[in-house]
């Protein structure tokens, strides 16, 4: 069995195109973000208390609303989650010595009565500790980067090192940009910027280097063998030749990450959909962004060339002329 | 590789063999399935695997010193200028990353004063108050980790982790915890460090003798607590072993009790009297070695009589008979598992690491209890020595309420003894605390006192003479470290180190339990999908593939455990990308294989020349992901360095089996001639 053997497609023809498709949805998604405030930071980040609560039977989400205000915690967020039955509690109040937890078990306890409940789960972070993870998890990415950048400059040329980090700044905004836009259209997802989606984020980033690599790896070994060739066609070529590595691939993690998506509970959901967008754009990107930066690095590069030739050729005979 | 895995894997196998029959039984079968898998159980547990807390359910705290908190207790003068400025830090604090200290000293500045008002004495100079300061700061830590983990230790969590992170925070993972009050209480309370006698020896062992007779006479209770019948053969085996590991305790024993022969002499005390003393313990050592020598069976035999001579209105006839182990462990069930040593002239009992919690159940039955005298309470040492493998833990037996408590020590200090280089531990105290020291140690000259950190005893050290001015000084300490751990004690009663929770995250069982079967019961699905694709697709070549996914998940769970690190979530998705990468490294050198073919190759060189021109992209792609994995692993936190590490190892198990391993398979397969094809 084969899938796109021998291929022959124009991918980089159309590269202007891929360009403005991908700022478009970066835009739009940018738009929906800063309007609708989708993808709201968890708690990791922002600091707070949250707690999963499991009652023995459905409870009513206003009933629990109203207890909350009666304990002091107005504006208390409030999510039921997969069933009538567990719900999450939370607050950004986790004020240190006094046990937000408990007093928002007596606010139930005191409203509801007759439905016993457990506590799943109690996360608490300080908001130095938020901070501070934040700033960690900024570090940890901008110094991949460069790491990327300078490996991939010493493997491959210049070009190609830009391209590829370009690429992958393009699909950490592209995935921020398409998760605020289903934010924003199903919020029942309910994904919010955790440390789960914190590690899918590198995670995407790690796949969409590995991809970008494997191409151009191809081309850097296409370029040897056809020297002749121009680079649009080479670099087509290679595209063409990884391709069906690449859909098997992209494919088959795709898969993994669906069904993790689907079966793997409340606790993966962020990691997985944000993994599995970050798989399409990091597979995208590889071909439309890297390769289509470094064809169109090239040839203005040896379009500059041809001019200072045709610059050449056009003096020197001049020179010529008055020695003659 | 394989076979390394699979021994580093085998005990979590073996664990979870054991536990699911653990299971099944019940009630008295389950206490005698402890009993004779003892060890395996411990070793197993030791070895296996170990799920993340976000798996396991359990709690999850960081504690940071409070520097305010501690600036209070540090200030010789607390006005209400002094507290007024520290709330106003403990604001700043909360949204700064500024160190508490310079923020604490610019607050003074405004105010118009500096550390010295608060700090110092006349003749200091501010930069040697505020180095000092500093210096406490960072010392405060290592209390605080000391007393988090002795309170833990107590509190009996298995499997507990305490790190130290930085220099003012603690990293507590305590898993199948899930009572967040009582765990913040233990972990916020103050310390509390006190000077108690240590019970006079005959008399403890006569308690001792009283709780032994309770245990012969109450039969059915004993069942519950201890196994007395032997059943089978291999039970019988079994503690033929454990006997002799007794026999080691008992050699071990003197080693431990000549630490505890520790000096307590006043600084100013005169040399000859030190020389005459040391030569008596020199003495006493002797003694001790002597009798650690002797054989089980005479030792046993000893603690007997030695028991009947305390108490000779019992078991009279007893002494002249010899005893065989067993019938020592039915007629004296308590002394079979808290080993009294009488050369010593203590009453210090030794109880190996798996026989605690039976004693520690012992002592809390009620009809134990109401023959406990109301002033003496058993304490545990806060160390324990190793005796053939196992450990042995000291029960002290000492006076219920403290002579005096730490609050009285001014400063502790570590040294070495220049005179003959052996560590020591000079401590300071107060005026108060000098002239009730003097008097307590005129009157137990000779008696051992015990240090009590949070009711465990650190050292029981013997008075030599009436401490007067306050300056005392503690020698006998095994080692630097231990001497050093002292100190920290010391000081902790002199200084508490206040600790709050910054970060708290508890997990319910449940709710473990249905990520860990979510999470994995979807890895596993996907897994199976993909390995059936690869066999579908590539069809020789993909089942090649399979075995290397096979083999790399071996090699990354055998090193995890090897290196007894957890699995977490993160951890699983880390699992998930290597098989991504697995997948994606067989792929990229078939779909070479099938174009070498296409171009009319024979087999051999196509999939020779496959691997060698996948070579170059396999290799980059790799290493870009290693780097990434290496920054996260050191810029990340806690979830993010799990899902790094287990990258980390799928990365170079994958480096490994494709291109070494899978290359070999294809060769020898084409070799033999069998039908090797890629789909």
């Amino acid at each position: 069995m084969r899938i796109f053997e021998n291929t022959n497609y124009d991918f980089l023809d159309k590269r202007k195109f891929f360009y403005i498709f991908s700022t478009v949805v970066i835009i739009i998604g940018f738009i929906v973000l800063f309007t609708t405030r989708s993808i709201p930071l968890g708690i990791d980040f922002s600091g707070g208390t949250e707690l999963q609560i499991r009652f023995e039977k459905d409870v009513n989400i206003a009933d629990l609303r109203e207890a909350m205000d009666n304990a002091g915690f107005s504006g208390m967020e409030l999510k039921t989650m997969g069933t009538e039955r567990d719900v999450l509690f939370r607050t950004p109040m986790q004020e240190e010595g006094q046990l937000v937890s408990d007093k928002i078990q007596q606010g139930i306890r005191a409203k509801i009565a007759d439905n016993n409940f457990e506590v799943q789960r109690i996360d608490k972070v300080g908001p130095k500790i938020g901070a501070e993870l934040r700033r960690n998890a900024l570090f940890a990415v901008i110094f991949s980067l460069i790491a990327i950048l300078i490996y991939l400059a010493f493997r491959f040329q210049f070009v190609f090192a830009v391209g590829a980090v370009v690429a992958l700044f393009h699909d950490v905004l592209v995935t921020i940009a398409v998760i605020a836009i289903f934010d924003a259209i199903f919020p029942n997802l309910r994904l919010e910027f955790n440390q789960s989606m914190l590690a899918a984020f590198l995670t995407l980033v790690g796949f969409s280097s590995n991809d970008t690599v494997i191409v151009f790896d191809r081309i850097r070994e296409n370029i040897k063998l056809f020297k002749n060739e121009d680079i649009l066609h080479v670099m087509n070529r290679s595209i063409n030749a990884t391709l069906s590595r690449t859909i098997i691939t992209s494919g088959t993690v795709f898969l993994t990450v669906l069904v993790l998506f689907i079966f793997g509970g409340e606790v993966n959901r962020s990691f997985a959909f944000t993994f599995a967008v970050g798989i399409i754009t990091g597979t995208y990107s590889s071909i439309f962004v890297a390769s289509a930066i470094v064809v169109d690095w090239k040839e203005r590069g040896n379009a500059l060339l041809l001019k200072e030739k045709s610059l050449r050729l056009k003096t020197a005979p001049k020179v010529k002329k008055i020695n003659a | 590789m394989i076979l390394g895995s699979l021994y580093f894997l085998y005990p979590t196998y073996k664990d979870s063999k054991l536990n699911s029959e653990l299971k099944k039984l019940t009630g008295q079968d389950s206490l005698d399935f402890v009993d004779k898998y003892n060890q395996d159980l411990i070793s197993a547990r030791d070895k296996r695997l170990k799920l993340g807390l976000d798996l396991k359910g359990g709690m999850y705290v960081v504690l940071d010193v409070d520097v305010v908190k501690l600036l209070e207790d540090m200030a010789k003068k607390k006005d209400d200028q002094l507290l007024a400025i520290l709330g106003e830090v403990k604001e700043v604090s909360k949204n700064s990353d500024e160190l508490i200290l310079e923020t604490f000293k610019t607050k003074l500045a405004e105010k118009g004063q500096n550390l010295k008002s608060y700090y110092g004495e006349l003749r200091d100079n501010e930069a040697d108050i505020e180095s000092r300061l500093k210096k406490e700061i960072d010392n405060s830590l290592d209390r605080a980790v000391e007393i988090v983990r002795n309170r833990i230790d107590q509190y009996g969590v298995a499997e507990p982790q305490i790190q130290k992170i930085g220099n003012s925070r603690i990293i507590v993972e305590l898993p199948g915890v899930s009572n967040p009050v009582e765990v913040r209480k233990l972990l916020e309370g103050t310390a509390l460090l006190e000077f108690k006698l240590v019970y006079d020896p005959q008399k403890a062992a006569k308690v001792m003798e009283a709780i032994n007779k309770i245990l012969v006479g109450d039969s059915t209770a004993l069942k519950d607590t201890i196994t007395t019948q032997v059943k089978t053969s291999s039970v019988d085996s079994s503690l033929k072993k454990t006997e002799s590991v007794t026999s080691k305790d008992t050699s071990k024993k003197s080693a431990a009790s000549e630490k505890n022969v520790t000096e307590l002499k006043n600084t100013t005390g005169v040399d000859t009297k030190k020389d005459s003393l040391k030569d008596k313990k020199t003495a006493d050592n002797k003694t001790v070695k002597k009798d650690s020598l002797k054989d089980k069976k005479d030792s046993s035999k000893k603690t007997d009589s030695a028991i009947t001579s305390t108490d000779t209105s019992t078991n009279s006839d007893s002494t002249n008979q010899q005893l065989s182990e067993e019938e020592f462990k039915k007629k004296y069930p308590f002394f079979s598992l808290v080993n009294l040593n009488n050369e010593s002239g203590t009453a210090d009992g030794y109880v190996k690491d798996s026989d605690k919690e039976k004693v520690i159940r012992i002592l809390n039955r009620e009809d134990v209890k109401a023959v406990i005298p109301s002033d003496l309470s058993f304490a545990w040492s806060n160390k324990s020595f190793d005796a053939q493998g196992e450990k042995v833990h000291v029960l002290y037996t000492v006076k219920k309420d403290p002579e005096l408590t730490g609050k009285v020590i001014t400063d502790a200090r570590s040294n070495i003894d220049p005179s003959n280089n052996t560590p020591i531990v000079s401590m300071e105290m107060d005026g108060e605390g000098s002239a009730d020291w003097a008097r307590i140690t005129g009157a137990n000259i000779n008696k051992r006192i015990a240090i009590v950190l949070d009711n465990v005893v650190y050292s029981a050290p013997v008075v030599r003479s009436k401490i007067t001015g306050g300056n005392s000084q503690i020698e006998g300490m095994a080692n630097v470290q231990e001497a050093k751990l002292l100190e920290i004690v010391l000081k902790a009663g002199a200084l508490p180190a206040p600790v709050k929770i910054i970060e708290e995250r508890s997990i319910g069982p449940s709710l473990g339990e249905d990520s860990i079967q979510a999470g994995v019961s979807s890895s596993l699905a996907a897994l199976l999908l993909v390995a059936l694709f690869m066999i579908v697709y590539y069809k020789f070549g993909g089942s090649v593939a399979d075995l290397a996914l096979i083999i790399n998940m071996l090699f990354i769970l055998g090193v995890m455990a090897s290196l007894k690190a957890t699995i977490t979530l993160p951890g699983i998705a880390g699992l998930i990308l290597s098989i991504g990468m697995s997948v994606d490294t067989n792929v990229l050198i078939f779909e070479r294989i099938r174009e070498e073919l296409g171009s009319g190759k024979p087999l051999r060189t196509a999939v020779d020349l496959g691997y060698k021109k996948a070579f170059s992209a396999i290799i980059d792609s790799h290493l870009t992901s290693l780097i990434t994995g290496v920054i996260l692993y050191q810029f990340g936190s806690g979830p993010i360095q799990g899902f790094a590490l287990t990258l980390i190892f799928g990365l170079l198990a994958n480096l490994f089996t494709a291109i070494v391993i899978t290359h070999i398979i294809f060769d020898i397969m084409i070799q033999k001639g069998k039908h090797v094809n890629f789909g």
